[in-house]
Formats: C-alpha cells, structure tokens, sequence
C-alpha cells in the first residue's frame, strides 16, 4: 500500500467540499426563491382561465415577487382554482379583499399572478382564504375587439365610398348647387311680398278711416251699419284676407328659414330631380300670386274710392249702387 | 478488442458493470487507494477542467451578444448563458474533457498492468484486483465528474460575467441575481444528476477497456483509444436519454 | 489466521535434492483449452517438499497456463491440482487468498508496480495478506527481503529506474517476503542477458537453501534449467512427457526428448 502524502487528503478534501457547498448553496438560494423551506401561507384563488400559468410560477404585490404557485387543479369546467405559497412575511400586506389576476412577466414572459389591493378597509389575509379575481384583459381579448372594430370600420369605409359615389353621380345635385337663377327669384319673391305687405298696410288705413266715418255716424257709412247683411259680408271678406296674408307669412318665413339652415326637408328634396323644377315653378307662381294679389288691392281701393264718389253724388241710387258694390267685393 | 460485434462488446460491459454492483458495495473496502483515485480523478483534472469552463462561459457570452443585441435583448445574456451553462454546457463540456483524461488514462493503465501481469500479481498478493483497481476508479469518476462539473460551472458563469464587462456594465449582484430569477430545481438538479451518469460511464468503459486488453502493448494503446471514443459517445447518448426522461418527469 | 509461522521461524533447509518425503503439490490429469487449442491434456506432475522441479517445454506450449492454474489464475477444465493438501478448485475466495500466501509467484514480465516504490511494492502483498494483523517488523522484512536479492539500497527507487536483472530480483524479494512454502517462477530469465540470467539462476538456487522453498520453475532456457533443476519435466503436447534428473534426460534416446538438449 502507498504513502499517500497527507497534503492530497487536504487539498481532496478542500476540491469536494467547494464543489459541494456551491451545490448546496444553490440549492439553498433556489429553495428559499420557491419558498420550499421557509414558512409559508396557503391561498387560493378561482379563475376561469389560468392562460398556462404554472406550478411554481411567482406571485407578485404591487409587482414584489411575494410567494410562487403551489397547486393547479380545476375544479369543473369552467373553474380553476390555484392555491398559492405567500411569504409570512407580507401578511399584514395581503389584505381579504385583494383581487388576483392573471398576467405576464414582459410582452413574452412567464405568467404571473398580480395581486391588486383593494379601496377600502380589510383585515389581513389568513391561510386558506380565497381571494376575488379579475378577469385580465388577455391579448387574445384585445386582439378578438380589435377585430370587430376592423370589420366596423371596413363597413363604414365601404358606406363612405358608395354616398361619395352617389354624389358624384347625382346631377340635379350639382344643377340646385350650380342654379345661379334661383337666388334671385327667391329675392325677386321676397321683393314681391315687401310691395304686397305695403299695400296692405295702405288698405288697412283706408278701413281705419271708413271706420272713423263710421263712428261719427253719417254718410254712406251710417247706413252700412244699419244693412246687417252687408256688414256680415263685409266681415268675412276680411277675414278671408287676414288668413291669406297669415298663411302667406308663414310660408314665407318656413322657406327662409330652409334657405339658411340648409337643413330638414331641403336635403332629401337635393336628390330629386323634378324638385328642382317644381321648386322654380313654385317660386314663379309665388311671385306671380303676389302680383295678382297686389293688383287685386289696388283694384279694391279703387273700388273704396269710387264707392266714396258715387255715395257723394248719387244720393239717390244709393241702395243700388251699394249692392252693386257689396257684390263686387264679394265676388273678390 | 477482439473483431467483436457492438452487441457483444455492450454485453460484456454491462456484465462488467453488473460485476461492479455486485463486488463494489461488499468487503472490504478498499477506502485509501478510492481517496487517492479521488484526489487522481478529480482534484488533478480541476486545472483542465476550469480552463475549459472558463473559456467556455467567455465564449459563449462573446458569440451570443452580437445576436442578443439585434434583438435589444443583451439584458438577457445573464439569463441565457446561465441556463446554458448549468443545463447542457457545463455538464456535457467537462464530461468531455473527463473522458479524454480520465477515460484514456483509466485504459491506458489498466491495460498496461494488464499486460505486464500486474493485475494477475494483485491477484495472488491476496487483493481483489477487481475491487482494488476498478471499484476505486468507477467510484471515483462517478462521484469526482458532479463536482468537477458544479466548479466548471461557476468558473464558466465568472468568465461570462468577465464577458460581458468587456463591452458593457453589469454589477455581479445583478448578474447572478438574472441568473437566480429564471433558475428552478428543474434546472439544477438534472443537470447534476446526470453528471454522476456520465462519470460512471467514463470510469465503467475506461476499466472495462483497460482490464480486459490483451494484445501486448499495442492493446494498452487500443484501450486508452477506445476508452475515449466509447465513453464520450455514451456520454451523449445518456444526455439525449436525460433530456427524455427529465421532459417526462416534467422538469423542463 | 493459519499464516504465522512462515514469518517468524524459518524452517531449517532440507537436503538440496534429497529423496521426497512429502509431496506439497500435486497436478493430476489437469486439461485446459483455450477454444480449439488444447494447451493442457491429462497433465500430471507431483513436487515433494524441498525440491526444485524445472517444466520444460516449447514456447507456445502451455506452460504459463500450468502455472496460473496451479495459483487458481486459471480454472482447469478437468482434473484436480492439490497445493499444500489443500484442493484449488474448492476453495472460496478467502482461503484461496490464505493459499496464496504461502505461494509465491513470480511472474514473467516481473509485475511491479509502476505506480509504487520499491519498498511500497514489497509491502504491498506483506499488507494485503495480513490485513487483519499488520506486521509490526515491516521494515526489517523489506530490508531482509532486499538484501536476500542483493539490492539493499533500491527501496526508494521506482520500478522504472531498475535494470531488467534488477527489477528480476525486486520481483522475486517482493514473492520472498512472505516466506513461501512454494515458489513458482514463471520462466525466470527470459528476457535477461546470459550473465544476468546465470545470476538469477543461482539466486533462485541459494532461496531453496536458505529458505528450504519448494519450486517449480517454468522455463526454455536449458541453462538455467541445469543450473536449479534437481527434476525435470517435459511438457510435450500437452503432457508430461517425461521426468528426470537432468542428466537422466539428457541421456535419453529418445528423439523428442533428444531435441530439447541438443
């Protein structure tokens, strides 16, 4: 048997004990990292989907790494529950009202469990709790709305093109936008309406003055109001009027209006084509309405004074030519 | 050896690695000659062992970067060369190493003391040359390859760190702290266990070359040849097997 | 432990080449066959205590094979070898082991230790076979040992210092260590220049004086053979041949005896 000199045990000994202290060591730091040896705290917590969470990936309180996963197991097909290791440490932390969700370490890393604290007060989390969870908006999710927005967004491009299409294509738009002739017959009927509203107000003077007369109870006037059936149809000539000239004003303030605001029916009418046409018509029968109605006044004025004359000279005929009269006015 | 067919050739090193079994673990233990072949096996192949490592771990992180930097991903270097180092490099690297030295050097004396009929003089000096001889060496190897493998590692994760201070900061506490973050026993413990695996085999091929060579010298060198060339091939062939078994035990 | 006395009184020696009186070996009807080569064939040979007997024989012709069966190196395919009353094939492994420390071998190609001093090699079978009760005068026995083979001041040496003739007789102190009852010399000078060869031969001669030792000497060499031989055996085919003195044989007219003295 050899002498083996006693320094090669040493240095031996020393090669082995270096290598098996790294490996302890190592062993020991990744033991304490997945909390096999030191004390832990079990909690549980049921999620849907668990997107390929693992046994022994980490837990993380406000992105600390504070316990790993201990046990995966699905409870019925739509829930999982995993039970996890807490560091005793972060108990007072971990409050009964925490929320754990489902997330990933980076763009492409581990899956992880957030824990997320919750607004308002809580005692602090015991073993076998089971927390509330969230479900996380998982890229799949993201990606299955972006989706649907995409296809919306194809459909409303696609309407897009077909209105544009169809304004392109519509003439009689481009004719009413083009029409240099219906502004001025618009403000040619505008200009009818002020002549038309003038002789109004002349004609409504002559009644103010007939009235006068009327009061102060002599002439042909004095006799009209003791002839009832005169003055009944006197009163709904009048009438007549006052409605027409309303309806008139209405009228002309709703096209106005349509005029200005572009808006309500004016749009639907753009795509008609006849519209347009009717639209001038309209506009010249308008304007050629208000002439007739402005020579009809004058020709009633003149009616008035002629009447006047004749009471004045004809003293005697009166009751025929007031019947005359009265039935000229009516046939107006 | 002989013109022996690969089956019989296995067959008869599985017979002599059963024979292991059988007369290792009986008396009587041939405990200075297993120490002195510990101190031969191990703390002598430390010195080729750590420059290989050490070269290894720089080389890796220097041939990694430029890739890892395309992608803006040099914070992971740590990571990356850390899981490789401990998982595959460092294991099948040293075990490499082990077989060249330690495998050829088994052959070449067993199957010269073969030759020279020192096995035989053992024989009738009243020692098992079996447990004398072999048992000290498997045990050895066996046992010597895990620890030479652990320091490889840590001196091949240094020279990493080395590397990547050459173009570029890294504290050591972050350094290892990169490692330790995506480290699981998963990792670790397959790694170390199939070391014992691969030094097993370097000892069981060099002894069974070496004890049975027969051809005069011209065997002593055969066997030191086919010591290496075996061993290391079943060195590769126990790492695909532990690859399998630790995926199927769900360690990766 | 049956092993003491060897170490502590050695036996007076016999007459050099006297009558037998007690047969301590016995090969009878051994065979051995490696495959198709019939080394060994219904080989028989008996040594009586004290005497030198030499197996002559061709190279090639089994005569290792004879002796590492004789040692329980080998398994004998048939027959029965009786060494020291004691029947090789039954023994187990520890009284085999009690056996061979009462028979020494010296083999061939000398078997030292690389790895080991010469002193480390000589203790190594002293150790090993007494384990159990580690002698105490271990330095007196290298001393004695090495200074029985003339080389007194080698112990610090490594093998791979030593001559050929030297590390002969390392080998042969290291096989005199323990006091054998037998000695086995597989072929002793082969190898070894003619003046060192005549060196062992008288070597292997003042052993059997001084320590009585049985031997069986395997060789080719016919001067050693004259020089240690009190018998010789010739093995032929497989066979002992024939036995005799030296110059019983070497007066035979029998040709395939004639051969091997011609």
């Amino acid at each position: 048997m050899p002498q083996r000199a006693a320094s090669n045990h040493v240095r031996l000994g020393l090669f082995v004990l270096v290598g098996v202290a790294i490996l302890l060591v190592t062993l020991f730091l990744l033991g304490r990292q997945q909390n096999l040896f030191s004390r832990s705290l079990v909690v549980q917590a049921d999620f849907r989907s668990v997107s390929g969470l693992l046994t022994g990936n980490n837990v993380r309180l406000g992105g600390i790494p504070v316990g790993t996963v201990r046990k995966i197991q699905i409870l019925n097909d739509t829930t999982v529950r995993v039970a996890m290791n807490l560091n005793r440490d972060v108990q007072p932390f971990v409050r009964k009202n925490a929320v754990a969700t489902i997330g990933t370490d980076g763009l492409v890393g581990n899956t992880i469990i957030n824990l997320v604290a919750s607004p308002g007060p809580a005692p602090a989390v015991q073993a076998g709790d089971v927390l509330r969870t969230k479900v996380p908006v998982g890229i799949e999710a993201i990606l299955g709305t972006l989706d649907i927005s995409n296809r919306n967004l194809v459909g409303i491009t696609h309407n897009l093109r077909e209105i544009t299409g169809k304004l392109n294509g519509s003439t009689s738009v481009w004719q009413l936008l083009n029409d240099e002739q219906l502004p001025i017959n618009v403000r040619h009927s505008l200009r009818n309406v002020e002549t038309a509203t003038a002789h109004l107000d002349a004609a409504s003077r002559d009644v103010l003055a007939l009235t006068r007369g009327v009061r102060r109870g002599k002439g042909p006037a004095g006799y009209l109001f003791t002839d009832t059936a005169f003055g009944g149809r006197l009163g709904h000539a009048a009438r007549q009027l006052a409605g027409t000239s309303d309806t008139l004003a209405a009228t002309i303030g709703t096209l106005k209006q349509q005029l200005r605001t572009e808006a309500g029916p004016l749009n639907t009418l753009l795509v008609d084509t006849a519209f347009g046409r009717n639209m001038r018509q309209t506009m010249q029968n308008v304007n050629e309405g208000t002439r007739g109605f402005s020579q009809n006044m004058e020709a009633l004025k003149h009616n008035f004074l002629l009447r006047g004359y004749f009471r004045r000279q004809q003293k005697k005929q009166a009751r025929a030519a007031l019947e005359q009269g009265g039935d000229s006015s009516a046939a107006r | 050896m002989f013109e022996n067919s690969l089956l019989d050739e296995t067959g008869a090193t599985a017979q002599f690695a059963g024979r292991f079994f059988r007369e290792g673990f009986r008396p009587r233990y041939e405990v200075a000659e297993f120490l002195h072949q510990c101190y031969v096996v191990g703390y002598q192949s430390l010195p080729m062992v750590g420059i290989t490592g050490f070269i290894m771990g720089m080389v890796l992180t220097l041939q990694s970067r430029p890739t890892m930097a395309q992608f803006g991903a040099e914070s992971w270097i740590p990571t990356m060369v850390g899981l490789t180092i401990i998982r595959e490099m460092g294991p099948i690297i040293t075990g490499l190493i082990f077989a060249g030295k330690i495998g050829s050097s088994i052959g070449a004396e067993l199957g010269s003391m073969r030759v020279t009929e020192q096995i035989d003089a053992m024989e009738v000096s009243g020692t098992n040359p079996f447990k004398y001889l072999v048992v000290t060496r498997v045990l050895a190897t066996t046992l010597m390859l895990p620890v030479l493998t652990i320091l490889a590692d840590v001196i091949g994760l240094y020279a990493s760190y080395l590397g990547i201070n050459l173009k570029g900061v890294t504290t050591l506490a972050l350094f290892v702290n990169n490692i330790f973050s995506s480290l699981t026993f998963g990792d670790v413990l397959p790694a170390v266990i199939k070391t014992f695996f691969f030094g097993f085999a370097v000892g069981i091929i060099g002894c069974y070359k070496g004890y049975h060579s027969n051809k005069g010298t011209e065997g002593v060198g055969q066997a030191a040849n086919s010591a290496v060339v075996v061993s290391s091939l079943l060195i590769f062939v126990l790492d695909l097997l532990a690859v399998q078994i630790t995926g199927l035990l769900g360690f990766n | 432990m049956s092993l003491t006395p060897p170490i502590i009184a050695p036996q007076a020696a016999p007459p050099a080449a006297g009558p037998a009186t007690e047969v301590v070996l016995a090969v009878e009807h051994v065979s051995k066959s490696f495959g198709e080569n019939h080394v060994l064939q219904d080989f028989s040979l008996a040594l009586h205590k004290g005497e030198n007997v030499v197996v002559l024989g061709k190279s090639g012709s089994g005569k290792s094979v004879l002796v590492k069966c004789i040692i329980g190196l080998l398994p004998p395919d048939a027959g029965t070898i009786t060494v020291l009353g004691l029947d090789v094939a039954t023994l187990d492994h520890e009284a085999m082991d009690r056996l061979r420390a009462r028979v020494g071998f010296l083999f061939q190609s000398n078997a030292l230790y690389d790895s080991m001093t010469v002193r480390e090699n000589l203790l190594f079978p002293l150790r090993r076979h007494w384990l159990d009760h580690p002698p105490t005068q271990e330095d007196e026995l290298v001393t004695q040992a090495l200074e029985d083979v003339g080389l007194g001041h080698t112990a610090a040496m490594m093998p791979a210092e030593l001559s050929g003739g030297m590390r002969k007789r390392i080998a042969l102190a290291r096989t005199l260590i323990l006091r054998p009852d037998i000695i086995l010399y597989d072929e002793p000078t082969t190898g070894l220049d003619p003046v060192t060869a005549r060196e062992i031969d008288h070597l292997i001669r003042e052993v059997q004086q001084k320590y009585g030792t049985t031997a069986l000497i395997i060789s080719h060499d016919m001067n050693c053979v004259r020089l240690t031989a009190d018998r010789v055996a010739l093995l032929v085919d497989g066979r002992c041949y024939a036995v005799g003195t030296y110059a019983e044989l070497q007066s035979r007219d029998d040709p395939r005896v004639h051969e091997f003295f011609a």
